[in-house]
């Protein structure tokens, strides 16, 4: 009858503590390790929402099929919520009629060892600071592979040492090596670009990390960008999952604006404008202003993308607006060059933006907080988050390269599928420009700063954002659109709220939804439904 | 049926925690919505409400896990829980597959549940059970992403669950000290009823496994037994759906005496005289399909087969999910009995 010790409670979260009397404000631990939050408090109202809502499938089994196909669910975690958006579907009132007995104490059998989590350390804020999520590629049985992953790790603990020389002289050897292993895929690919990586952060940092803005790097970008929207879903997927979203927070507005924070040629906005031409009722006018680095050679390209953009919309009739706003980096945007009008339904889209915000010099006040502080004033009707899933933002070396060396090995491995040429290979150059930047650079240099998901969530929060949560339709679209792809692994996921897209079970971009908290209230990092509970 | 409801409910919230009730009845609700009654099911509602974690290799009360590869061609995956070495605080990419250090170390291949239509080996359910089977059996699990019904019928999850037996078979990390990999099968309802197939099919190879273990197996067979006919609908589980998981599973066509459902019924293989592992069988007394699970155990007794039963009376569906009731701890302690029995 002993019970086990709190080392054999659920594994996924953080610590846990093996107290006999939970404090009732605090989530049920072990719901809490099956994915679920349900305060202790609440566990009794829970289980009598759920036997309303088989009373009322049972006795409306019709409507059955309307619940699983036509309702959209949200954030399946919070089940009291969950379940009441099912009642509300099966059209019952949100209060206990006084038909239904009161429930008698229920005589449960005696719960030993509940464990618990606090609120605080749902939020993730308490989460080790590395996540090491990673796919392991089975060509791992490699000896060659291995030794060369072993060395390359030595190698990045020498230059956080500051031991150069040292590093150098590895960087020689696994070039050796790498000579005696298949560089065409696997891990001596991905081992092929860390260790120029490497080679690069060693011997010749400024040639990366300051290679320049001139229009041949620019013009660059652009191409290795759509090359690698082509090539793989990660792209495609954040702009549909923000569409998605921007499309529902603009019903019932007609005068909409969208800021895009960056937009390259604007492949994310043709969908959107089709969707809004044949929304019923008719489309709105719609504003788009877009953000992008100048264009050094007199062109303007801000502007040719636009004019490309309303001529689209001119062909389906949507009133359309466009405007450029050249900047070299988001920090250096002032809101009143958006010029946003009083009555417009603003959506703010960052399709991997923020993270370059989070380089600073301490002795400023820092970027995200100023640019997250304007957007709130704007208070727009919905922000749109893409970020990469990673935490490549760690201080020390050690941990960012070894994180990165998990995430792109697991994105390479994503691409490996893909037979569209020279799609892939320019791909994997986009890709490698991006590892180039987490490994070679430091301080302002370094703009690919990645942070997961957690931490946006709580950075967000403290902002003055709450989540809009993004649905099961958002979710089935999502997936559907992964069925284009043959590479077979691809997965979506919800996480309270969030959709990430991922390969083989290790997400990789995570996309989220966000408005604007209405008054200065004390920031929410979680969704708090303590209103739901008043309304009974 | 819409009568007797409120009695139905009332029952198995007595013998349950309250979290489990509300953990199970929430399955349960979700469930329904999914299962068509046309046969198909609603996969993306599915994957959306399924709560998933991903693998940590950052050891997390002394377990840590990664996601490998078995075959790509089917998207094979399975996710590997090994305990981690004292002071180990940080894992390398080549510490993952690192030689164990132990003289014996059981390797359990498990399969989780679902009815061969729900969950994954990176459900959250799942994953925290097969953590706590690493801390208790101090054994490296590796848990099998097989393929689902409806969309891959039989044979699909007995092929899947061979093709990661003769994986593990062949890993050299995963050997003890006497260059062997000690291999345990195990798994629950759906899962269940898979190790006892893959065993089947490594009897007529060279691959040895040591054991087999069912928590709650999922068997079946064209009768009404009198537990299912008792226990209908009273403890989250109903004979309807039961119908339905089977109906989705076995090939078209195919009725409840198919070998994959009803291993011992007219059309099943004899095991006489057949060198099978040694198995815990694990029935729950609510579990309305024990009438076959009992059969099951039997068959293995007739057969000259090794068998342990453990029955546990007031145990429903799903009570291992949860450490918080005597059956979890007792069917914990068995489990740990039963793999270290060997060395």
């Amino acid at each position: 009858m002993s019970p086990y010790d709190s080392a054999t409670s659920s594994g996924g979260g953080s610590g846990s503590s093996a107290s006999s009397s939970a404090k009732p404000s605090e989530i049920d631990g072990l719901l809490a390790g099956a994915g679920y939050k349900v305060r202790s408090s609440d566990l009794r109202h829970v289980a009598q929402r759920l036997e309303r809502l088989e009373t009322a499938m049972v006795n409306s089994p019709a409507e059955i099929s309307n619940l699983a196909s036509d309702s959209v669910h949200y954030n399946p975690s919070d089940i009291a919520s969950w379940v009441d958006s099912l009642l509300s579907e099966l059209h019952q009132t949100a209060s206990m009629p006084s038909d239904l007995p009161d429930l008698p104490d229920l005589m449960v059998a005696p719960a030993i060892n509940h464990t618990v989590l606090s609120d605080a350390a749902w939020t993730d804020q308490d989460a080790p600071q590395q996540l090491n999520q990673f796919t392991v590629v089975t060509a791992m049985e490699e000896d060659s592979g291995i030794r060369l992953v072993h060395m390359l790790m030595t190698c990045a603990e020498s230059v956080q040492r500051g031991e150069l020389a040292f590093a150098g002289s590895l960087i020689e050897d696994m070039q050796a090596l790498l000579t005696r292993v298949n560089t065409s895929c696997g891990i001596g690919k991905v081992a092929d670009y860390f260790i120029d990586a490497l080679r690069r952060r060693i011997f010749s940092p400024q040639s990366v990390c300051f290679g320049g803005s001139g229009s041949a790097s620019l013009y660059e970008n652009e191409v290795l960008y759509h090359h690698f929207y082509e090539a793989c879903p990660y792209l495609k997927f954040a702009h549909f999952t923000a569409n998605q979203a921007i499309l529902e927070a603009f019903d019932g507005h007609d005068c909409v604006h969208v800021i895009d924070f960056n937009l390259m040629h604007g492949l994310q906005w043709p969908a959107l404008i089709q969707a809004l031409a044949l929304r019923p009722g008719g489309p709105p006018l719609l504003r788009l202003t877009g953000i992008g680095p100048p264009s050094p050679d007199g062109r303007d390209s801000l502007r040719e993308v636009g004019l490309r953009l309303a001529e689209l919309a001119r062909s389906v009739n949507v009133r359309f607006a466009f405007r450029g706003v050249a900047a070299s980096r988001l920090e250096d945007v002032k809101p009143w060059m958006l010029q946003v009008g009083p009555k417009e339904a603003v959506a703010v889209n960052s399709i991997m933006q923020l993270h370059r915000l989070l380089g600073s010099d301490s002795t400023r006040n820092s970027p995200v907080e100023v640019v997250l502080g304007w957007i709130r004033n704007l208070n727009p009707k919905i922000m749109t988050v893409i970020e990469q899933e990673a935490n490549h933002n760690q201080p020390g070396f050690m941990d960012r390269f070894t994180e990165a060396l998990y995430y792109y090995s697991t994105m390479f491995d994503s691409l490996e599928g893909c037979a569209l040429q020279p799609e892939k290979a320019l791909a994997e150059i986009y890709i490698q420009r991006e590892i180039c930047n987490v490994v070679c650079c430091e301080g302002l240099a370094r703009v690919e700063r990645h942070e997961p998901l957690g931490k946006w969530r709580a950075r967000l929060g403290q902002a003055g954002f709450r989540p809009s949560h993004l649905g099961s339709n958002a979710f089935k679209q999502a997936s559907m659109l992964l069925t284009l792809f043959s590479a077979e692994g691809y997965c979506v996921e919800e996480k309270e709220g969030c959709l990430t897209l991922g390969w083989h079970s290790r997400p990789l971009i995570a996309a989220s939804a966000w408005q604007a908290v209405p008054d200065a209230n004390p920031p929410l990092g979680i969704v708090n439904h303590h209103s739901n509970h008043n309304a009974l | 049926m819409a009568g007797s409801n409120e009695v139905n409910l009332n029952e198995s919230k007595m013998v349950v925690p309250l979290n489990t009730w509300v953990l199970i009845s929430n399955f349960k609700l979700a469930y329904n919505l999914l299962r068509r009654p046309d046969g198909t099911f609603n996969r993306h509602l599915a994957e959306f409400l399924d709560r998933k974690v991903p693998a940590n290799a950052n050891p997390v009360d002394g377990v840590f896990s990664f996601d490998v590869i078995i075959d790509r061609s089917t998207s094979l995956l399975s996710r590997i829980y090994r305990p981690a070495q004292d002071g180990e605080p940080q894992l390398n990419i080549v510490d993952l597959e690192k030689p164990m250090t132990a003289e014996v170390v059981p390797v359990i291949i498990f399969f989780h549940g679902g009815s061969f239509a729900h969950s994954s080996a990176n459900s959250a359910i799942y994953d925290t059970l097969c953590r706590r089977l690493v801390g208790i059996c101090k054994a490296v699990v590796v848990s099998v992403n097989y393929r689902r019904a409806p969309e891959n019928r039989y044979p699909c999850a007995y092929d899947d669950g061979w093709g990661a037996l003769e994986w593990v078979n062949s890993r050299s990390w995963l050997q003890s000290k006497d260059s062997k990999v000690h291999i345990y099968l195990a798994g629950d309802s759906s899962g269940g009823n898979i190790v006892h197939h893959v065993a089947l099919r490594a009897v007529e190879s060279d691959i040895e496994i040591l054991g087999n273990i069912l928590l709650n197996p999922m068997f079946g067979g064209p009768e009404r037994t009198e537990s299912e006919k008792r226990l209908d609908g009273k403890y989250f589980v109903t004979i309807q759906d039961r119908d339905w998981y089977w109906k989705a599973f076995l090939p078209d066509g195919e009725d409840r005496d198919h070998p994959a459902c009803n291993p011992f019924g007219p059309k099943g293989k004899i095991l006489e005289g057949i060198k099978f592992p040694k198995s815990l069988v694990v029935v729950a007394g609510l579990d309305l399909v024990q009438d076959w699970q009992l059969a099951y155990v039997k068959g293995l007794e007739k057969a000259g087969q090794e068998v342990k039963l453990l029955y546990l009376e007031q145990a429903t569906i799903g009570f291992y999910l949860l450490p918080n009731n005597n059956h979890f701890y007792t069917v914990m302690g068995e489990i740990s009995n039963f793999v270290s029995s060997d060395c």
